[in-house]
């Protein structure tokens, strides 16, 4: 179940991982005790942390993530993972009650306190792309691995078409002053914006396309991705608009798309900003052509905008892609009842890691972290660097040769320390319910395969 | 304005009086001044001038023969079924943009305030509405039948119109009326204040997302069609109401003893409580008529979209009360027209430029109104202190 990472890793410490990895197999902490012999003796202090926005309007997601990392602590405290070495773990809140949640400014202060302190050899965080763009240059700067469970702004990791527009605008070099210290275990819009193009082009069949934005920097991003890589497979897109997310009515683009010919429409935003007004209108004007959206249309709020216009079912045969759902994956059940077994007393939502989609993203990242740290103190002869810039280093090396079974599946990071494991589902809406259709894998060359 | 006229002819007299004992004294003090009047900006001084009074007076014709040019483009461009698409499309958008315009422009006619809680006074009445429709189970007895639907109708807009009302009249009553004498600038900001109250109020309410009203499935099906072009019972449902809402209106402030105190109260205050109006219920009175108005607008709003959400009202608010300007502010006719042009540019802007700058387009046009013609077209009854 476990793959050893590249030549370092002890028969031991893979047995270890197995209880981490909770892919179902039956280590027990004796086990992982007598075989950690390796940095048993170990000495010193190693210490971990989260920066997730945990209060305000971000209530809702950041506490799952970091609860799912702290059991991931808690599961190798007991497994003694670091041997003799105390495992530490700190947790960081970047919102503020200024912003009524994440805080970009927050965060950059919360990265620079855990990194002056020498013992912090990674940070799993931040949830939101706007305060990863503070975070990451403060991390380079300090040698400090960050891993994001949750950020999706392909920007921060590499330079795409679409980084010079002006609504999102990010120069990708300025952010690493130093090294490349930033991962991310979820799939970025490029992987979702290919999926989308391939799933239009060739699973629809809409050789002509109508695409729509909400001017903000997601939806706009993958709009721009999308009618790049729409156009690269072949398809002709007949016209765009870029309309504010106050827009009521989309009247004037839906009489121009069916004018045009257009054989779907699709809309980069959220639901927020009309993904299901649009289809709204798209039925108050019968042009009954599919519509196809990304991650922030599939949500219930976009079934019940659909319906509200005169077809009151208008919303059934709608596309959006979105995450996997990960819930539903086999090697992700083991995490879910050791989450809910830990949590229990937890008020709910939080005593149930299946509300949030991220929570087990946020796992999966701190174990990644932690099975680093583990490799480089086994290949040091289980002792911690006396270094503690040269440590971080070593962790940050660790860490682009990972390759971990975990609750999403299989997680290894490409050069710009994206996630290989680029999953996208393929949802329609039947019978008043989102219901996966099939799941779509990308590679480096842009190649989209049918995963399930 | 006698005092202004008076300073005007003296300081010609002054001018050149100063003139003669500045030659005496120096002379190439005053020879910059010469030399601008001769040169290159003075030459294009009087051109500018020109250009600016010919615009001004064509001003109206400038603006339609745009639209026109516009219209005939997308024809052109996209064939005449989209045209009469987009036609519809502002059609339906310019009706909803008039009625609340008229709001707009009979607050700031009778007592010179933009009354910026007029667009959250449109979003409540739209949630009265939905509340009326839930309690009172008319979304049933609206799809049921034909006589159904004018039974409903006939229930939600009177009781919608005079909830809405009321909200008018008590916002003025504690808002604006203690101000009335104020600078204008406090009743303006009070103004915003209770803007924000109302949309606060109706956030904690109603929620951040949109609301579904089940409005839309009140009328449904389409009536015929027109060179290709599907014209739906809410369309026609739509621009009818709001022609007979303005026609009625219309008629009210021309002939009824009310109308004509709203109208002379709108032009000499004062006077016309010398006259023996009641100043107070006048006001009263349009603020409740303006915010009916709005009320039927916001059901038509449900009834074509379907949505509701505790935001739209300002947004919608402030397109309105370019129409309203666009229309000259004060005037009532104008408004409506207005709201029906803001429609038109909204949609072929939109179906012509892209979408991004149908509203881009809007503001563009009220710059160029109040650049030109700050009366807008049809200001020139308006009262002059305007």
């Amino acid at each position: 179940m476990v793959k050893p990472t590249r030549g370092v890793m002890s028969v031991g410490a893979i047995a270890a991982l197995g209880v981490l990895a909770a892919c179902g197999t039956t280590s027990t902490p004796t086990t992982s005790n007598s075989t950690a012999a390796g940095i048993a003796g170990c000495h010193g202090t190693i210490t971990v942390a989260t920066d997730l926005p945990l209060t305000g309007g971000d209530a809702t997601d950041g506490p799952f993530p970091q609860l799912a990392a702290e059991l991931a602590v808690n599961q190798a405290i007991t497994a003694k993972l670091m041997g003799g070495c105390t495992l530490k773990y700190i947790s960081k809140d970047d919102s503020t009650v200024l912003k009524n949640g994440h805080d970009p400014a927050q965060g950059a202060q919360n990265i620079q306190a855990l990194a002056s302190d020498a013992t912090v050899l990674g940070v799993v965080g931040p949830f939101n792309s706007s305060v990863a763009l503070a975070e990451i240059p403060v991390a380079s700067t300090d040698h400090l691995a960050l891993i994001s469970p949750s950020n999706t702004n392909p920007c921060l990791t590499a330079v795409v078409a679409v980084c010079s527009d002006p609504t999102i605008n990010i120069n990708t070099s300025s952010l690493y002053p130093a090294g490349h210290t930033y991962f991310r275990v979820i799939a970025s819009d490029v992987q979702q914006s290919e999926i989308d193009s391939y799933i239009a082009y060739t699973v629809l069949k809409a050789t002509k396309i109508y695409v729509i934005d909400d001017q903000e920097a997601y939806g706009r991003g993958l709009a721009l991705l999308f009618k790049k890589y729409y156009a690269a497979d072949g398809g002709n897109i007949v016209g765009s608009a870029s309309l504010p997310g106050t827009t009521t009515t989309f009247a004037t683009q839906v009489s121009l798309a069916k004018s045009e010919g257009a054989q779907a429409i699709f809309f980069g935003g959220t639901t927020g900003n009309g993904c299901g007004l649009v289809r709204r209108d798209m039925g108050s004007q019968h042009f009954n052509v599919p519509l196809l959206g990304g991650d922030g249309c599939e949500d219930t709020k976009f079934i019940s905008d659909a319906n509200s216009g005169s077809n009151t079912s208008e919303a059934e045969g709608s596309y959006a892609t979105s995450a996997p759902d990960v819930t539903k994956l086999a090697s992700s059940a083991t995490f879910f009842s050791q989450y809910a077994a830990a949590y229990s007393a937890k008020p709910a939502p939080y005593n149930d890691g299946t509300k949030e989609p991220y929570t087990a993203y946020g796992y999966d990242a701190m174990n990644i972290l932690l099975q680093a740290i583990h490799a480089v103190l086994v290949a040091n002869g289980g002792q911690p660097l006396s270094d503690p810039t040269a440590f971080r280093d070593a962790v940050v090396t660790q860490l682009r040769q990972t390759s971990y079974d975990g609750a999403l599946g299989h997680t290894s990071f490409d050069s710009n320390g994206d996630t290989t494991n680029t999953g996208f589902t393929l949802y329609k809406v039947t019978s008043g319910n989102w219901v996966g259709v099939n799941t779509y894998a990308v590679d480096t060359s842009g190649t989209v395969t049918v995963k399930s | 304005m006698s005092e202004y006229k008076g300073s005007a002819t003296v300081d010609p007299g002054s001018l050149a009086a100063g003139g003669g004992t500045a030659s005496l004294v120096a002379p190439a003090g005053l020879a910059p001044r010469q030399a601008q009047a001769g040169g290159l900006l003075g030459s294009i001084g009087p051109v500018v001038r020109a250009v600016h009074g010919w615009t001004s007076t064509y001003f109206a014709a400038i603006l339609l023969l745009m639209i026109a040019v516009g219209i005939a483009l997308t024809g052109f461009q996209h064939g005449y079924t989209l045209m009469g698409e987009q036609i519809k499309n502002a059609l339906v958008l310019g009706a909803i943009y008039a009625l609340v315009a008229i709001g707009y422009t009979m607050v700031y006619g009778i007592i010179e305030l933009i009354n910026f809680a007029h667009g959250d006074v449109f979003t409540a009445a739209g949630f009265y509405a939905f509340a009326i429709a839930s309690v009172l189970h008319l979304d049933g007895l609206a799809t049921s039948s034909f006589g159904g639907l004018l039974l409903a109708l006939i229930i939600v807009f009177p009781l919608s119109m005079i909830a809405a009302g009321l909200t008018g009249v008590v916002i003025e009553f504690v808002a604006y009326r203690r101000l009335r004498d104020s600078p204008r600038l406090a009743p303006l900001i009070t103004a915003i204040g209770v803007s924000f109250l109302i949309e606060g109020i109706m956030l904690v309410v109603e929620g951040p997302d949109n609301v579904t009203t089940h409005q839309a499935s009140w009328i449904n099906g389409q009536a015929f069609t027109v060179a290709g072009v599907s014209v739906l019972y809410t369309d026609l449902f739509t621009i009818g109401m709001a022609l007979f809402l303005m026609f009625a209106l219309g008629a009210f402030v021309r002939r009824t003893r009310l109308g004509k105190a709203m109208r002379s109260t709108a032009q000499d205050r004062t006077a016309a409580l010398l006259c023996g109006i009641n100043i107070n219920r006048t006001i009263s009175a349009t603020f409740f008529i303006g915010s009916a108005l709005a009320a039927a607008a916001a059901i038509i709003y449900s009834i074509n979209y379907g949505v509701l959400k505790w935001n739209i009202g300002f947004h919608l608010g402030i397109i309105a009360f370019t129409a309203a300007v666009l229309g000259g502010i004060g005037n009532i006719v104008g408004a409506g027209v207005g709201g029906f042009l803001i429609g038109v540019i909204y949609v072929f802007g939109g179906s012509l430029f892209g979408g991004e700058w149908s509203e881009s387009l809007i503001f563009a046009v009220l710059v160029l109104i109040l650049t030109f013609r700050p009366v807008g077209l049809f200001g020139v009854e308006v009262t002059t202190r305007a």
